[in-house]
């Protein structure tokens, strides 16, 4: 494979005395192949042009979870992504994690992302729900959710995290999901209970962002979904969340069309609906009207069939198409 | 001074197993790790954790296979202690919450491995490690354990009396050097595979625990066995769990041939690691190779095989080596993985030094002789993590904490001032590294002879010279881990020196270490433990030797060992 100069663009980070971060973008040259890993570039920065530059790594192989970083505006494990996936034009951009404090360069600080994995009880708790046996099939359902690292590239490219850091986040969320669906577990209906609270698993806008972003293919986004519906199916269902999600279901289900002039009333009521009157004129001013006349879709027949699929395995729907493998 | 009645250094496996006998014996126990736990290195083993669950199993028989794996140089009594522990420390982990694989019906599913004559290797598909670490991650979140994140140790510290009383521990974050004061200290702080330049482990394997426990006057036993895994990926060391191997998986050479049959005729792939290395590198070597590498083959079991059981290696060839396996055999070659040496321990966990004790690869217990079985690395952080933990407490009670000088912690401020201030003109610590790592591999690999060992070691006068020219480009507080690659590459030199004395001076071929002047194993006179010191006097390592502790039973008599 042919060695080519590449240009890699760090952005340097430093905390100043009074807590700020001082930062600017520095190029360093190396020469690689397109299938060198970006952690070995790093390593060879560091070893060889610029000690102080700063990132974690350990395990080389994707599965402790050190490394993560932005690389090429999405963020990404340094050991397993290869240079020629990322350059442009031979360039490649890097920079820490979004949506966490920075230490320094590439090392974020670790703590709030964690101090969220704590909040949901992040381990197996005895109580009346534990099943006899543990049946062969027993993880078929948590072995995505298994493979998580908490290497937080989820977290950091979170949309709703960028925008609310209350959200607990996607890789707490799967790992309660962890738990949930573990036939060993005994307190599920506690834990959805408290999922089921404000900041957890109804704050999220399914981007499916972490879906696409995670190294490990965890599929946090799928996690949350099914941990939607158990949350449904155990009653849990107050809350602009739920409440949105059912009125979606019988619009659709009955007419196969949303009855968008009503579905903020059934979402928060009519007292949020006044507060959201701002939003509803400048929708108005845009010529987004819905309409009165509620009607009936012409394919329900169709979509009558689509439910029925559905309905017979309600809890497992697949948010990713299976990977494809090639032939 | 802060002080806890034990300080735990090293957050994988061991450490968190032995934290967790703290929390039930109720004593302050607090752990210091330069990593996240998670991070630990234990989350790398692939293949499995072996124990006697099935009844039609033994545990006798992992003993044997266990005694027979180490090639006769395993102290028996803790073999036997080991695998009579090993179903229920595995039950255990699993009522914890690890999701280890199922058959129908519900039992834990196991698979074949090397050197075993059962199918003892319970597993999580090809991710066990990970999913054990998680567990005793969530086990020690739920116990609320003190963890120093993210602190490296830089020295153990002794009274006047040559009994621990600390250690002094370095801040990453910040930059703090602080003194940590504790009745025991338990090094579970892992291998040092960072001493060899290709090699399976982690950037952080670097032996810190060894190193230090070294210096502080601890003897390390065993240090020249070192256990080259067969398959390592080509071009980046990375492993290929050995469970590839056990799904029925073919080793080739460059003709497309296998080649077992010539070196181990009855187990074929599945015998014990350093036969299947030495056949290896046999093959390479005869010229049967292609770019110093044979082919692990997997094409015959099927896409469906390797996508259930084998998912993460597959993933990870196509990442580093830019192979599939489902259409294409896998280039690997022996690369250095695993230490069966490490600081000297009884079948408790306890060293020689008062208040030390080690568990996991730190330690040498020694449970896996001269050579490692597959599948017995993860047994040996529960069943000794445990053990010593629990050993530690007891042996804790009525104790007091030892006089802690602070001239220790100024000492080690003095290093890293000393380290700050030097000229940029000196080696980098990573080029010396890689010059010291290499020479490793280059004079201590998988053949050893001994014109090349001596070329070695005439290497190490310079590389200590070197040690001392090395300066830093970082010379901040905060997260230098250029300052903390210093004090690593230090500890990897002292243990460079042990492996390489200790294979020098043991004049026979016993496991992993093949010498082809002395091919044979030699029990008369070579069936004992090297113990490596360092001597202050002379600042290098001597050895003594050791009696292996035997047991007194006909079936583990020495036999010649054939696969």
């Amino acid at each position: 494979m042919p060695v080519t100069n590449y240009t890699i663009r760090i952005q340097r980070k430093r905390k100043t005395s009074d807590g700020r971060i001082d930062s600017h973008w520095k190029e360093y040259t190396v020469k690689a192949t397109e299938t060198t890993t970006i952690l070995s570039v790093l390593e060879e920065i560091k070893g060889e042009q610029d000690g102080t530059l700063t990132f974690r790594q350990s395990c080389r192989s994707a599965i402790c979870g050190s490394c993560a970083m932005k690389i090429g505006g999405r963020t990404r494990l340094a050991c397993k992504t290869h240079v020629g996936v990322v350059a442009r034009d031979n360039v490649v951009e890097i920079t820490s994690q979004a949506n966490q404090p920075v230490l320094k360069d590439m090392a974020i600080d670790i703590g709030p992302f964690f101090e969220r994995i704590h909040k949901i009880t992040p381990y197996l708790a005895e109580g009346p729900e534990t099943d006899a046996v543990t049946e062969e099939t027993a993880y078929d359902q948590v072995n995505h959710v298994t493979q998580c690292i908490m290497c937080g590239s989820c977290y950091s490219d979170c949309t709703m995290a960028e925008v609310s850091p209350e959200f607990i986040g996607p890789a707490a969320l799967a790992k309660a999901f962890r738990f949930v669906s573990d036939p060993r577990e005994g307190q599920k209906t506690r834990r959805l209970k408290q999922l089921a609270e404000p900041h957890m698993m109804w704050s999220c806008a399914r981007c499916a962002m972490c879906v696409e972003t995670c190294p490990k293919d965890v599929k946090p986004m799928e996690a949350i979904v099914k941990l939607r519906t158990r949350g449904v199916a155990k009653g849990f269902n107050d809350g602009p969340g739920p409440k949105h999600a059912l009125a979606f279901h019988n619009d659709i289900k009955q007419s196969g069309h949303l009855n968008e002039f009503t579905l903020m009333m059934r979402t928060v009521g009519i007292m949020g609906t006044l507060e959201e009157l701002g939003t509803a004129f400048h929708l108005l001013k845009k010529g987004k009207v819905p309409s009165l006349f509620p009607h009936k879709s012409a394919g329900l027949a169709e979509l009558a069939k689509i439910y029925e699929i559905l309905e017979q395995n309600p809890l497992d729907v697949e948010t990713k198409a299976k990977e494809v493998v090639p032939e | 001074m802060k002080s806890h009645d034990l300080i735990i250094v090293g957050a994988g496996l061991a450490g968190m197993r032995a934290a967790l006998e703290g929390v039930k014996a109720g004593i302050d126990v607090a752990i210091v790790t330069k990593i996240h736990p998670l991070r630990s290195h234990s989350c790398a083993a692939q293949g499995g954790v072996n124990g006697a669950i099935d009844p039609k199993d033994s545990r006798e028989s992992h003993s044997y296979d266990t005694v027979k794996g180490g090639d006769y140089i395993g102290d028996e009594d803790a073999i036997e202690l080991m695998c009579h522990e090993a179903p229920e420390s595995i039950l255990e982990m699993d009522r914890m919450g690890t999701p280890f694989s199922r058959v129908q019906g519900g039992l834990i599913a196991q698979r074949a491995f090397g050197g075993a004559s059962f199918n003892r290797t319970c597993y999580a598909a090809d991710r066990t490690g990970q999913v054990m670490l998680h567990t005793l991650w969530e086990q020690l979140v739920k116990a609320e354990v003190r963890v120093y994140e993210e602190c490296s140790m830089l020295r153990l510290v002794t009274d006047a009396e040559k009994h621990v009383a600390g250690i002094v521990a370095y801040d990453i974050k910040t930059g703090e050097v602080f003194p940590l004061r504790a009745k025991a200290v338990l090094m579970a702080t892992g291998g040092y595979g960072r001493v060899f330049l290709s090699n399976t482990n982690a950037t952080t394997n670097t032996g810190d625990g060894m190193a230090l426990a070294l210096r502080a006057g601890a003897p390390l036993a065993d240090m020249e066995f070192v256990q080259f895994h067969p398959t390592g990926l080509l071009s980046s060391g990375i492993l290929v769990t050995e469970g590839a191997r056990g799904e029925g998986g073919y080793l080739i050479n460059v003709h497309g041939e296998r080649f077992m049959h010539k070196y181990a005729p009855n187990k074929l792939e599945l015998a014990s690691r350093d036969v299947v290395s030495r056949a290896e590198q046999t093959e390479i070597i005869e010229g049967r190779g292609k770019n110093g590498a044979v082919f692990l083959d997997l094409r015959h079991l099927g896409k469906e095989k390797i996508i259930e059981r084998l998912p993460q290696i597959r993933q990870l060839a196509l990442d580093l080596e830019g192979v599939d396996a489902i259409h294409e055999p896998l280039p690997i070659r022996p690369t250095a993985h695993y230490s069966m040496g490490g600081i000297r321990t009884d079948m408790h966990g306890a060293s020689p030094l008062p208040g030390l004790f080690s568990a996991g690869e730190a330690a040498c217990v020694s449970v896996h002789g001269a050579n490692r079985l597959g599948g017995n690395s993860l047994l040996d952080t529960i069943v000794f993590g445990k053990i010593t933990g629990k050993h530690c407490c007891d042996w804790l009670k009525g104790k007091v904490l030892r006089n802690f000088a602070p001239t220790e912690v100024d000492a080690v401020r003095a290093q890293i001032a000393d380290l700050k201030r030097r000229p940029d003109q000196g080696i980098r610590p990573f080029s010396l590294l890689q010059r010291t790592a290499g020479g490793m591999n280059e004079h201590f690999g998988v053949f050893r002879t001994p014109e090349s060992m001596q070329e070695g070691l005439a290497k190490l006068p310079q590389i200590r010279a070197d040690f001392e020219k090395i300066h830093l480009d970082d010379k901040s507080d905060a997260f230098n881990i250029d300052l903390l690659r210093a004090f690593e590459l230090g500890n990897l030199i002292d243990l460079a020196e042990c492996i390489m004395r200790g294979a020098i001076v043991r004049q026979e071929s016993r496991g992993a270490h093949a010498r082809t002047d002395f091919p044979d194993r030699d029990d008369t006179n070579w069936r004992k433990h090297t113990l490596s010191h360092w001597d202050p006097g002379k600042q290098e390592v001597v050895l003594s030797y050791e009696a292996v502790r035997t047991v007194g039973k006909a079936e583990y008599a020495p036999k010649v060992r054939t696969y």
